[in-house]
């Protein structure tokens, strides 16, 4: 975010200030000062999943990885937010900051049979509190705490044998960016903890813009490194490494048109499997690749603007995703903001997913078994091939030019049957979730 | 998408209007609306158009008053404002000691000529009923000359805002009004003229949006005996400031800058003083070359 400049504690203090502005029609919208100042915002998330026709629950042991895979939704989400405030800063020339937020939604896998009734399954309740301020006009530190417990019960394999479980989370980020006049450095680092799952993480990226300043190339690092205690085998520590690359191309084309392409690299060895689910034996390598193109078009008749992005995901375990997605955001009268969204996403199985056996089929107590010969496998419904579609509503009121208040709800369909590509699993039970998110933010 | 500028003679001195848009045309009829906005103000609040309504009232002092619209009753209560916030230094009555002042002559008045001039400046004075506006002493004059460019700027940017400019700026004479950064996101770079040397600047300010604006003593002037005689007079000593060679300041608004860089120089070594507790950045350099500054 370019927040050069310049810090503003007492910006509408004298009577002087505030008098200027009652004068008739001298400024508009709240583009005023917006990126010159600090920001502190407070969000609370709350997510819950329903699957249908599920098989009866065994035993208690503790169970993450369903809560990993949420979680990671959350922090995934909290980091294109941020990149996309960019986006639309640069677009409109007005400024929000928008802060990391938990928003959820695409849990990317779970799925289903046609069943009748609806369990409920995970839910999560995250608070998320983060804080940004210039320094020195030519430095910004913002620092993101988010605190979020799961509950409810995950499948121990495709869709039955629920296992119970719940966990807490903490994570802390901090980044430190230092901006120059062509570009700007960044450095981060992330610390994620919970009960048999910790990750530390740090990254570094510049962006660097050419003289005509229509053109910013953006690259960027990160290692991760995270720690795998399962509880179910107490004296086994595993391991996860992952480096990521990233380089990205921005340029303006025209005063309402932004285009953006981002092409990342990640390779990963370590620990892979799922402690909790029956039949786990993923590969100790992971590497992907994700290409992914957005346009952002400002229309100046409505003053609205329109995002629209695709995303091609590929990775080792044989898994292709493609993510199509559309945001319109309107601004009304009143510093109201409404912002619908649709999304709609598919992917192949992975090549050692075991998909649901006749036997299974028949009987959901019967657990498939993968082939004698077979290396790795798993039946973690997320690696299997689906579809899934996305609707979400966003409405934001600015309350006056420090206060923001905003609600957001995002409901989510998953169904093996609307994968577009490789095998769908159709034994396996529909998926939905629904995420409501209420955020309250101040800048100073 | 280009940049586009276009230059113009406004209130006694180069402006120039720049935005980004797709075409030429487009930007032509927006850049000619909000160029139009400037010299309605000009033509409604100059004290040297015959026409203007500050004229109309300056031209009946000590005998009526004048009904005013809301606009110029809006700028009489800023105007109020600036009188109150800066204890009586900012005084829109003050002009007429411009009678004594001739920077083209370059002569020093004595306290003789000053006397009688100094008894007709009083903000306080002013009877303000209603509607109306009334000079109650004859050869008193209000100039709106010392918030009437920056008032121009800003209602010229909102008027290109409102017609979807959302990258460029409107500056008069360095009073400058940024509507948003360059297409690309990067601040304007505004350069900041050396008091002592025409062809300098002193400093390059970044600025996203928001309002920039600079007074100094170099605007117009005359040196009498190595003293400098700057156009900023003190409304109680009726002589030039001497303090600072220019003030810039950085605010939401080109008003609310302006305001607070005429009334720095008028504070004088308590300036620096006003300028931090307003909160706002500024860069100033004072009679010595001493440069003050924070938040650019």
């Amino acid at each position: 975010m370019r927040l050069k400049s310049k810090k503003r504690s007492t910006l509408l203090g004298t009577a002087l200030a505030t008098a200027a502005m009652m004068l008739p029609s001298v400024q508009f919208a709240s583009a005023d000062v917006a990126p010159e100042r600090g920001i502190i915002s407070f969000k609370y998330l709350n997510y819950s999943e329903r699957q249908g026709a599920l098989g009866s629950s065994s035993s208690s042991s503790g169970s993450v990885s369903e809560s990993k895979e949420v979680e990671d939704k959350i922090e995934k989400e909290s980091g294109s937010k941020k990149e996309n405030a960019v986006w639309v800063d640069l677009v409109s020339g007005a400024s929000t900051l928008t802060t990391a937020t938990p928003s959820v939604v695409t849990p990317s896998s779970v799925s289903s049979t046609t069943g009748s009734s609806a369990q409920d399954r995970i839910s999560v309740n995250a608070y998320s509190i983060m804080a940004m301020a210039p320094i020195a006009g030519k430095w910004s530190i913002a620092t993101t705490y988010i605190h979020d417990s799961v509950s409810g019960a995950s499948p121990t394999y495709h869709t039955s044998g629920l296992t119970h479980m719940k966990d807490t989370r903490d994570v802390a980020d901090v980044q430190l960016t230092h901006y120059f006049s062509s570009g700007n450095v960044a450095v981060g680092t992330s610390y994620s903890k919970e009960s048999d799952y910790l990750s530390k993480s740090y990254s570094l990226q510049g962006s660097l813009s050419t003289e005509d300043k229509n053109t910013t190339f953006t690259l960027g690092g990160s290692i991760t490194n995270d720690t795998i205690t399962p509880k179910t085998q107490p004296n086994v520590t595993s391991k996860k490494d992952i480096n990521a690359a990233l380089f990205g191309v921005t340029r303006v084309l025209s005063k309402n048109d932004i285009v953006q392409l981002n092409i990342g690299y990640s390779k990963g060895e370590g620990y892979y499997s799922d402690p909790y689910k029956y039949y786990d034996n993923r590969p100790g390598k992971r590497n992907n690749t994700t290409v992914m193109g957005k346009w952002n078009h400002h229309f100046d008749g409505s003053d609205g603007t329109s995002r629209t992005s695709y995303r091609y995901y590929t990775d080792t375990f044989g898994i292709r995703a493609h993510t199509l997605e559309g945001e319109y955001v309107q601004p009304l009268k009143h510093g109201w903001t409404v912002a619908p969204l649709l999304r709609i996403y598919t992917q192949t199985e992975a090549d050692f997913y075991v998909a649901t056996s006749a036997a299974e089929k028949a009987n959901p107590s019967v657990v498939t078994t993968p082939s004698a010969s077979a290396v790795y496998y798993s039946e973690d419904q997320r690696l299997s091939a689906f579809g899934a579609l996305t609707v979400g509503l966003k409405v934001s009121k600015q309350l006056n030019p420090d206060w923001l208040v905003d609600v957001k709800v995002e409901m989510y369909e998953q169904r093996s049957d609307w994968a577009l590509s490789g095998h769908a699993d159709t034994a396996l039970a529909s998926f939905s979730a629904r995420s409501i998110q209420l955020g309250i933010s101040r800048e100073f | 998408m280009d940049t586009f500028c276009f230059g113009f003679q406004a209130m006694g001195s180069g402006c120039e209007v720049v935005l980004v848009s797709t075409s030429n045309t487009e930007a032509q009829s927006i850049a000619a609306l909000a160029i139009e906005e400037v010299s309605r103000i000009e033509r409604k609040y100059s004290r040297y158009r015959s026409e203007s309504i500050v004229s109309r009232i300056n031209a009946v002092a000590g005998v009526e008053g004048v009904k005013c619209d809301d606009e110029t009753l809006a700028l009489f209560k800023y105007a109020d404002i600036l009188y109150s916030s800066s204890g009586g230094l900012f005084d829109i009555t003050a002009g007429v000691l411009r009678r004594a002042w001739d920077f083209r002559s370059g002569v020093v008045p004595d306290e003789e000529t000053l006397a009688p001039i100094l008894a007709l400046i009083g903000w306080k004075r002013v009877e303000r009923h209603g509607k109306e506006v009334r000079l109650p002493l004859a050869g008193m004059e209000f100039d709106f000359g010392g918030f009437g460019k920056e008032y121009a700027a800003d209602r010229a940017a909102s008027i290109m805002h409102g017609k979807g400019v959302r990258h460029g700026y409107v500056n008069l004479a360095g009073d400058i009004r940024v509507i948003g950064p360059k297409p690309d996101g990067s601040p304007w770079m505004i350069g900041i003229q050396d008091p002592r040397n025409r062809e300098r600047t002193i400093a390059s300010l970044p600025l996203f949006t928001g309002a920039l604006a600079t007074s100094g003593d170099y605007e117009r002037y005359f040196e009498v005996d190595g003293r400098r005689y700057c156009h900023i007079i003190h409304p109680r000593s009726g002589y030039p400031v001497a303090h600072w060679r220019s003030v810039t300041v950085i605010a939401p608004l080109a008003v609310t800058a302006g305001s607070h860089t005429t009334i720095a120089m008028l504070k004088e070594a308590d300036g620096l003083g006003f300028l931090q507790e307003s909160g706002f950045g500024y860069f100033a350099v004072d009679r010595l070359g001493q440069i003050y500054h924070k938040d650019v």
